[in-house]
């Protein structure tokens, strides 16, 4: 293994490639599927109700009017419904409207403190200093996620600038490695107006809802109908209805599943209701997609690795004939023979392993430092994983090392002595 | 009398080299080798010398004819346990010296030791009470392309004893040695022999080396000549 430096040298190498891409993709799926088993968690605690015309994914112009959450919240088995704003953190820039970074980009999280709801999974989030938001907490009053907070270096007792606004901070959010990292929880109320004010739509509404409410019936009455229905229109515009989305709680001895369809079915006309077990399901797939990039990345490593570690231990073993024709002559057994060599091919594979780690390692916490700035890390750090990828590393090495081994162990003495 | 540590009678062994060619090695070899006997095999090349020796050494096996080795008959001996007895009861030393070249000479003689079941310390320290009598004690950790050709044999034969073997066959240890340091070499077995005992048996070309044996057990295709 020493003699042929180079060719070891390459031989570690072609394992240290194959586990640095091992470490950084198992990093990564390890990230995604943290992420996703937190959404999962939340998005399966709630039944998520959304107004009719928009998707999951993104919102649209549609809300979820305050009179209508009311009549959900009225329907057998629904415990509470909460109304919920969430827009980003920082207005997008005009000249890269896209954005750049991966991950989560920071978003605020408008949160209504009046209701009764309750995520059945995330009943809290654990704070890392000051505490949640409550009801009757003043409406500049925020909490920021974990992730935001490190980045920006926010303390409590800061005021933190949101869309032109100060706000005072309240608490900030333990590490979830998920969702809420990059949070800013403030009162809906809040929220509304910030959507308000980033929205043209909606603040040219909300100004003349303003203006006709100036306007007494009396006077209205004598307006022209046109002019006048206009008026009415805008006084019915009302900011609580301002609702993106809204999350319903179900009674306890009360089945989610079918609290979501009684949901479904009466107000089938206005909203969307997604219920936990389908979200979950939905979730799993997307997770089972991750799990196949670790997979498939070990599998990489296996077969770039396995193969050149056979190789170098075959031309190894055939260039020492003679070496092993010696150790048999001097009373090595078959067992002894093969297990040198087995180790050997085993000590290549750690070595490689090690360095692949090392490196991968490396790569993954320059990366994570780079995109923090822009929106999440996109790698999750794990000692176990390390452990387990080296640990892959030696067998891998053992295995490949086998074959060959077993090679020179059955090799007969007095051909191995010929060549001497 | 003395105890007889290898009895061979009618040894045959062929070689198939293809379908029409069968070389025949051995045609009905007997020998004889006694505790204490410093003997040489001697003939012309492709007699069938090497192979004498390596069934006598348990490396190779035999076709026909029955061989007990210090009392076992060979043929009972499995390919499994084999090994066992190459190392504890006999010595290999061979012509190119055939140390592994990546050990130190210390480590190139312990191995043996740990082959025969020695535990650490016993090898080591029989290692070193062996390469200090070889007079090699200050080249103990060099390797073998630092070392002269005559110390190479002299680590080998060193390794060869470790195990305290019955017998020590020697494949040509002369071989690639100027003709003073040969003589050193013999001169070395030779006193092995008379104040330790150890038996040999080597196959050799160099006259010199076969008259300095007690005992000449000639060859001549493949049988006694």
């Amino acid at each position: 293994m020493f003699r042929r430096k180079l060719r070891t040298l390459l031989t570690v190498t072609g394992i240290t490639v194959g586990i640095f891409a091992f470490t950084v993709m198992g990093s990564m799926a390890l990230r995604f599927n943290k992420m996703i088993a937190g959404g999962k968690s939340y998005i399966t605690g709630q039944i998520t109700i959304m107004p009719k015309g928009s998707s999951y994914m993104g919102g649209s112009g549609s809300f979820l009017p305050l009179d209508t959450l009311d009549k959900i919240a009225k329907v057998e088995g629904v415990e509470a419904v909460a109304g919920g704003v969430s827009l980003l953190v920082d207005e997008p820039d005009p000249d890269n409207p896209i954005g750049s970074g991966f991950g989560q980009p920071a978003t605020i999280e408008g949160m209504d403190l009046n209701s009764a709801y309750k995520n059945r999974n995330w009943q809290t989030i654990a704070m890392k200093s000051g505490r949640m938001l409550e009801k009757g907490d003043a409406s500049d009053n925020i909490v920021v996620g974990y992730t935001i907070a490190s980045d920006k270096k926010i303390k409590v007792g800061d005021k933190m600038k949101i869309r032109g606004r100060d706000f005072n901070v309240i608490g900030i959010a333990d590490q979830t490695l998920t969702g809420p990292d990059m949070y800013v929880f403030m009162p809906l109320e809040s929220a509304r107006e910030l959507l308000i004010e980033s929205t043209p739509f909606l603040k040219s509404l909300k100004q003349s809802s303003e203006e006709a409410a100036k306007i007494s019936d009396a006077a209205l009455a004598k307006l022209p109908k046109a002019m006048r229905d206009q008026l009415i229109q805008a006084k019915a515009f009302k900011v609580e209805d301002l609702n993106q989305m809204a999350a319903a709680s179900w009674k306890d001895g009360y089945d989610s599943e079918q609290v979501a369809t009684r949901i479904k079915d009466r107000f089938k006309d206005q909203v969307l209701v997604l219920s936990p077990q389908k979200l979950g399901e939905q979730i799993d797939k997307a997770s089972a997609i991750f799990n196949a990039i670790i997979l498939g990345s070990a599998v990489i490593a296996l077969v770039v690795g396995g193969f050149s570690i056979i190789n170098t231990m075959l031309m190894s073993i055939s260039e020492r004939t003679k070496e092993i024709g010696i150790k048999k002559a001097i009373g090595a057994s078959n067992r002894s023979v093969a297990w040198d060599y087995t180790l050997e091919a085993g000590f290549i594979g750690i070595v490689g392993g090690i360095i692949g780690a090392a490196v991968g390692g490396l790569a993954i916490v320059i990366i994570n430092s780079k995109t923090r700035a822009s929106g999440a890390e996109i790698f999750l750090i794990k000692s176990w994983f390390f452990g387990v990828v080296i640990a892959f590393s030696f067998v891998l090495g053992i295995l490949a090392g086998l074959i060959p081994a077993l090679r020179a162990s059955k090799m007969k003495v007095v051909d191995a002595i010929r060549e001497l | 009398m003395s105890k007889i540590l290898i009895q061979a009678k009618n040894l045959q062994k062929k070689y198939k080299m293809s379908k029409t060619n069968i070389i025949t090695a051995l045609n009905g070899v007997d020998i004889e080798v006694q505790e204490g006997d410093f003997s040489a095999i001697v003939g012309p090349s492709g007699c069938g010398k090497s192979t004498l020796l390596h069934i006598l050494g348990l490396l190779d096996k035999v076709d026909e004819g029955e061989y007990f080795l210090d009392g076992i008959d060979t043929k009972k001996i499995k390919d499994k346990t084999a090994h066992e007895i190459r190392a504890k009861k006999i010595g290999f030393i061979f012509q190119g010296f055939n140390l592994i070249p990546t050990l130190t000479s210390l480590e190139n003689v312990m191995q043996a030791g740990k082959y025969g079941g020695m535990s650490l310390k016993q090898r080591k320290d029989r290692a070193i009470e062996l390469l200090e009598m070889m007079g090699l004690k200050e080249r103990m950790n060099h390797q073998p392309n630092e070392l002269s050709g005559g110390q190479q044999q002299r680590v080998a034969i060193a390794r060869a004893l470790v195990n305290h073997p019955a017998i020590i066959l020697a494949d040509e240890p002369t071989g690639e040695l100027d003709s003073k340091t040969s003589m050193e070499i013999i001169d070395l077995l030779k006193k092995l022999n008379t104040q330790e005992n150890q038996t040999f048996l080597m196959v050799t070309h160099n006259l010199e080396v076969a008259q300095a044996c007690k005992k000449i057990i000639s060859l001549k295709d493949g049988k006694n000549g």
